[in-house]
């Protein structure tokens, strides 16, 4: 879940940033860390970060004091939202450290993306159901009854 | 197979529709059968009627004669309640009724609450007896229905042969041949997210777009899976599907995959299942044979 993929190579700082104020986002999904090392090829950033260099118009390549940068984020697991702390080490706006330490509040967010789970996809594609030549559906219960009613009495007297 | 697609049968009740399926059209005993069967079952369980025995206790807490089927479901119980981190609470009856899904369906909602979490020392089942130590509302949703499709399905098995389906809104059993079950997408009800054909065996889904209702201020929508620590609506799990031998196993283990740990009890249970965040990202257990329409190169293992 916690992921320290940044730290392995240098990363544009911009892109960097970027990506680590995406953890806070990081619902435990692929897309955003693939998202973050796409823009990471290393020669353009590293040419791209003289001094004069970066324009306003590209977004996120502005240039950085060197140091370390420290900032908080928090993602929400099926159960709890979990915070972590990403620090990011920058030297002429090249990454060159990541480190990301988590607090999970329950023991089991660390389990969470584990031996448990076989798979996990971002894309579903979706079928229509009629399409697919299926005997029933199963999804949410259907409702009846009184449930159905209060519904139409809440949306008759939202609409008066 | 030659010969027209058995009828299916079909009628409203516990706040479902159901359709039963058998080779031979079911005689009016069998349907007295089953009707009376669930009848019997809403009588113990119900929170939605105030004759039950949940609504005395409900009322008055104190002690009954424990109800058929107090042992295996509270036991079901819990066991979620221990492997969510108290997440699901078989005492939740309280907090569902604060967010308005009470017994008039009043969808109003007020303050949340969160549910007793020394339910344990509350609510006991031995010796023949249910005892409640004050009032508090007995919530079974998260094993009820999967057991009641067990039942409905035993009874059926004593006098009819052949294929058999029980289907109560979603929650099914199969007996015999195999039934292609569309997993229904929680955001449009038209469209799958995958097929699981399922052969002597029960699937049970949960999912938050039908029960549900608008809050107070009419700016989100609630619905009836709450984390019991907190009174409030689960907003991270979409939808849920798991298929077990039996139903009320299967039933468990769908509301348990609203929170993080029920991954681990479908392992610790053998139950294979899929699950789909709100954010539209699909998961599924170890060696799950559910037909899943994903993007190949979005999948992570």
């Amino acid at each position: 879940m916690i992921r320290t993929a940044l730290a392995s190579r240098p990363v544009r700082a911009g892109a960097a940033l970027t990506a680590a104020a995406g953890i806070a986002l990081l619902a435990g999904c692929a897309p955003t860390a693939s998202d973050a090392e796409e823009p990471a090829t290393p020669d353009t950033g590293a040419t791209e970060s003289t001094d004069t260099g970066a324009t306003g118009s590209d977004a996120g390549a502005g240039s950085y004091a060197d140091g370390t940068y420290t900032a908080d984020g928090s993602y929400a697991t099926p159960e709890s939202v979990e915070t972590i702390t990403v620090t990011v080490t920058l030297e002429d706006d090249l990454i060159t450290a990541v480190e990301v330490t988590g607090d999970p509040q329950k023991r089991e967010s660390e389990q969470y993306q584990g031996q448990f789970i076989g798979g996990i996809a971002d894309v579903v594609v979706g079928q229509d159901i009629d399409d697919i030549q299926v005997s029933r559906v199963a999804g949410s219960s259907l409702t009846s009854g009184g449930f159905n009613e209060a519904i139409e009495t809440i949306k008759s007297e939202a609409a008066s | 197979m030659t010969g027209a697609a058995p009828a299916p049968w079909r009628f409203d009740a516990i706040g479902t529709t159901w359709e039963i399926v058998t080779e031979h059209p079911l005689p009016a005993e069998g349907r007295d059968e089953v009707m009376s069967r669930i009848d019997a079952f809403d009588r113990s369980w119900s929170r939605f009627r105030a004759d039950s025995d949940v609504s005395a206790l409900a009322r008055d807490g104190g002690s009954i004669p424990a109800p058929a089927d107090a042992a295996p479901m509270l036991e079901a119980l819990a066991a979620l309640s221990g492997a969510t981190g108290g997440a699901v609470n078989p005492l939740v009856g309280g907090s569902l009724e604060a967010l308005g899904y009470d017994a008039a369906y009043s969808l109003r909602e007020r303050v949340p609450v969160a549910a007793p979490a020394d339910w344990r020392e509350r609510l006991t089942w031995r010796d023949g007896r249910l005892a409640l130590s004050a009032p508090a509302t007995i919530d079974v949703g998260a094993v009820g229905k999967g057991r009641l499709v067990d039942l409905v399905l035993d009874g059926l098995a004593r006098t009819e042969t052949g294929d058999m389906v029980v289907d109560a809104g979603g929650d099914l059993a199969v007996r015999g041949r195999p039934q292609r079950i569309g997993l229904e997408h929680p955001f449009d009800p038209r469209r799958a997210i995958g097929v699981w054909e399922v052969t002597d065996a029960a699937l049970c889904a949960s999912a938050v777009n039908r029960r549900a209702w608008p809050s107070a201020t009419g700016a989100t929508m609630l619905h009836h899976v709450l984390d019991a620590r907190t009174g409030a609506p689960v907003r991270t799990m979409a939808a849920t599907w798991a298929v077990a031998p039996d139903a009320m196993t299967a039933d468990a283990i769908a509301t348990a995959l609203f929170f993080d740990g029920g991954p681990r009890l479908a392992h610790e249970w053998g139950v294979e299942w899929v699950r789909m965040t709100t954010d539209g990202r699909v998961e599924w257990s170890p060696g799950c044979r559910a037909d899943l329409f994903v993007r190949a190169d979005s999948v992570e293992r």
